[in-house]
């Protein structure tokens, strides 16, 4: 069995080229908004706005600038599937479409999901969204399928800065803490390591340096597991599961009649 | 170039690979496309030059009528790069091989199809002139038949007979290919198409362009395994000044050629560009040419006293020192001499290249124009990607808050910008990361925008260059469209 893999994402250094973003794409196949007619978003060089079905990586650009623009800073993140060790996504699929690999990265097996949405509700990043050419929830799958063949994944590889990097999660949380300390060096204290460690969910396969807090970038300070709240025998979790198995029969006969996003 | 085709003085042109339509005081240019006779376009995607007749705003606004356009257009659907094998030449002087990856498809075509189809025509057509100024086209060499049947009925040339013919070889026997520059005679018993590249293809089972050897992680050196760079494969010019005068590395972390005292020559990681014995102590020799009337410190060593220079009393237009001069246009006078703009800078004068005068107050802002990573120069490359569309969909015009402020724009808005040469629209996009300036006193804002944009394509929007002037400086004719007047109205 393979060491766990993972990526190491470095955002002081990304430079908001999206190569990793269109790589991603090329790689996976994955079609564009509105067949690449898309409209200004209006919020600074992002215009794709988030994770979903198929967009797998997503660069984002926070702009902090003070009215009198002293110190400001053009916050850049390439930000994708965590690929947690405690996986929400994975606890709620009632298919078991959803599986742990041997690289210890969470991937979505397209053909026995059936589009039932559980796993886009229960990822506490807001990272899967239904695919509408595929009618299944997809996300990034770390390039399971380059993965299997020996190649580093798509993004990391095009990543011109190494921003993104795709190694073992033991070498990556050692380069990782090295830079932190560089950086504390060199005076930007607030450099800090977000994931790469079992706080959150268990350690989260893809981890980031971040330079402010996380909800700066759009990540929960303290993301949680669905079934936090559960008893264990608790009856309702029991005839939820049914529920739930119930429905989950019923949309696997409508899959594929996922209506595009708009 | 274009204003000697809108002073109606160019008959014709091979558009290969540009998107004049879209370049610099963008109506003039394509004012200028009316009055050719016939335009070739060579493109992968009908863009907005092959199609000016007919999608021009101009043209869709009534202004001009396709039907009275005598320009006659030829489209030619071209291969991509990744359908042909061949050589990239960046501007590190670096050359690397490609293969072919794909067919082209239809009736796709590569340059150097066309380009060598064109000779061969040309040859013809002058094969039977008695005019002594045909006598070139006669004696011509044109023979690079493809060695592959299918390749040769399509009629592609050969890619390698043409390196071959750029590397040079031996007149009497083309079998042997010329090592290097070194080698070539000018007694005719070697043929070379370019010297700088002489050496690329040194035998004809080795072509160096094709090498993919990169030295080993974490050692230093040059890459001297990968590719090949002209000259010589030499990766850093003038690399004689990475040493000393005493011929020592200035510092170990950037140490790169240097003095060998033992073996009395130059080694290191890249191939110095010395020569090879020239000791650091040797004195130049007064009364003499070439090198020898350098002594051994002098690195720069196309210059004719070896040295780098920070005042240039010759060779620049505008030397011998570096000043400050505003632009063309500007909305104030320049703060440092009374001479406002520079006095040889290159304009074009013409009465569709008009500029504003200084501090008008009908042209308020201060423009700037950019690329954006998502696009590639006119947008043909990347304009036709929905990959690459999604990611930067709309022209926009950045502005500050205070500018957005006092325009009453909100951001998304639709805007209108005009300057002396023409007026588009873009939607706003209101940031910090642009500011007012204050400048002897005033305030004067600044905006900016990119210009990738234009009619055609899957991505499409107002051309950014109708707004630009030709200006160029005085010494490449490197245009100013970076920096101009304009006025920003919400539309
Ligand atoms: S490829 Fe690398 S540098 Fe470019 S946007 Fe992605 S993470 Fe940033």
């Amino acid at each position: 069995m393979p060491e766990p893999m993972g990526f190491y994402t470095d955002t002081t250094v990304c430079i908001g080229c999206k190569a990793c973003e269109v790589a991603c794409k090329e790689w996976n196949q994955l079609p564009s908004t509105n067949g690449g007619l898309n409209t200004l978003s209006g919020n600074s060089y992002d215009n794709t706005r988030r994770l979903d079905g198929i967009h797998w990586r997503h660069v984002k650009f926070i702009e902090q600038f003070p009215e009198d623009r002293r110190d400001g800073r053009w916050l850049l993140m390439s930000d994708v599937c965590k690929h947690c060790v405690q996986a929400g996504c994975l606890e709620v699929c009632p298919t078991g479409a959803i599986i742990r690999t041997e690289f210890d990265t969470v991937v979505i097996q397209s053909d026995a999901c059936n589009g039932c949405r559980d796993c886009i509700a229960a990822c506490p990043f807001g990272v899967i969204e239904m695919n509408p050419v595929a009618g299944t929830a997809q996300k990034c799958t770390l390039c399971y399928d380059r993965l299997q063949g020996g190649l580093e994944p798509a993004c990391s590889k095009a990543c011109p800065t190494q921003s993104i990097q795709f190694g073992t999660i033991n070498q990556l949380r050692d380069r990782a803490q090295k830079r932190v300390a560089q950086l504390h060096q060199s005076g930007e204290t607030r450099a800090y390591l977000y994931g790469a460690d079992e706080k959150i969910l268990g350690g989260l396969n893809s981890f980031y340096l971040l330079v402010d807090k996380p909800e700066v970038y759009g990540l929960p300070s303290d993301p949680k597991m669905p079934t936090r709240n559960l008893k264990p025998g608790a009856w309702f979790s029991v005839l939820g599961g049914m529920l739930v198995g119930l429905l989950g029969v019923i949309s696997f006969r409508n899959r594929g009649s996922g209506e595009p996003r708009p | 170039m274009f204003a000697a085709m809108h002073a109606g003085r160019v008959k014709g042109m091979l558009c290969i690979g540009q998107n004049p339509a879209t370049s610099l005081n963008a109506k003039l240019e394509r004012e200028a496309l009316r009055k050719l006779d016939w335009l070739v376009v060579k493109d992968n995607w009908i863009h907005e030059t092959a199609n000016f007749w007919k999608s021009a705003p101009e043209v869709t606004k009534g202004e001009v009528k396709a039907q009275d356009i005598k320009t006659e257009v030829f489209f030619f659907p071209v291969s991509q790069v990744a359908e042909d094998e061949g050589t990239y030449t960046n501007t590190q002087r670096l050359l690397q091989f490609h293969f072919k990856a794909a067919e082209a498809p239809g009736d796709c075509r590569s340059d150097t199809w066309f380009v060598y189809q064109l000779g061969k025509r040309l040859k013809k057509l002058y094969a039977d002139s008695t005019l002594p100024r045909d006598e070139g086209w006669k004696n011509l060499v044109f023979d690079y038949e493809h060695e592959g049947e299918n390749e040769r009925k399509k009629g592609d040339p050969s890619n390698p007979k043409i390196l071959k013919e750029i590397n040079g070889f031996a007149t009497d026997d083309p079998g042997r290919h010329m090592p290097g520059f070194a080698a070539l005679k000018d007694d005719g018993s070697t043929t070379c198409a370019s010297w700088i590249y002489c050496g690329v293809y040194p035998a004809p089972d080795k072509n160096l362009a094709a090498r993919r050897t990169a030295d080993p992680p974490g050692t230093p050196g040059a890459q001297l395994g990968w590719g090949w760079a002209w000259p010589s494969n030499r990766r850093v010019m003038y690399n004689r000044a990475s040493a000393d005068p005493d011929g020592k590395p200035w510092s170990e972390r950037k140490k790169w050629v240097w003095w060998d005292e033992e073996q009395k020559k130059w080694t290191g990681y890249d191939v110095p560009d010395y020569p090879a014995t020239k000791a650091p102590t040797d004195k130049a020799k007064p009364g003499a040419a070439g090198m020898d009337a350098l002594p051994g410190t002098a690195p720069f060593i196309m210059r004719p006293d070896g040295l780098g220079w920070l005042f240039v009393p010759s060779g620049l237009v505008d030397g011998p020192l570096p000043t400050h001069y505003e632009p063309a246009e500007s909305p104030v006078k320049n703060p440092l001499y009374e001479q406002q703009t520079s006095p040889v800078m290159k304009y074009w004068k013409d009465d569709a290249n008009p500029l504003a005068e200084v501090g008008d107050p009908k042209f308020p802002y201060v423009m700037t124009t950019y690329r954006l990573t998502e696009h590639y120069l006119a947008g043909a490359m990347s304009r036709w990607n929905p990959w690459l569309t999604e990611l930067q969909p709309e022209l926009f015009i950045e502005l500050s808050p205070e500018l957005a402020g006092e325009k009453k724009i909100a951001n998304l808005d639709w805007v209108t910008i005009s300057s002396p040469r023409g007026k588009i629209r873009a939607k706003a996009l209101v940031t910090r990361r642009l500011r007012p300036f204050t400048i002897d006193g005033k305030v004067v804002h600044q905006v900016g925008m990119p210009w990738h944009w234009g009619y055609e394509g899957l991505s499409r929007g107002d051309i950014v260059n109708e707004l630009t002037a030709l200006v160029g400086d005085p010494n490449v004719s490197i245009h100013e469209g970076k920096t101009f007047v304009c006025n920003v109205e919400k539309a």
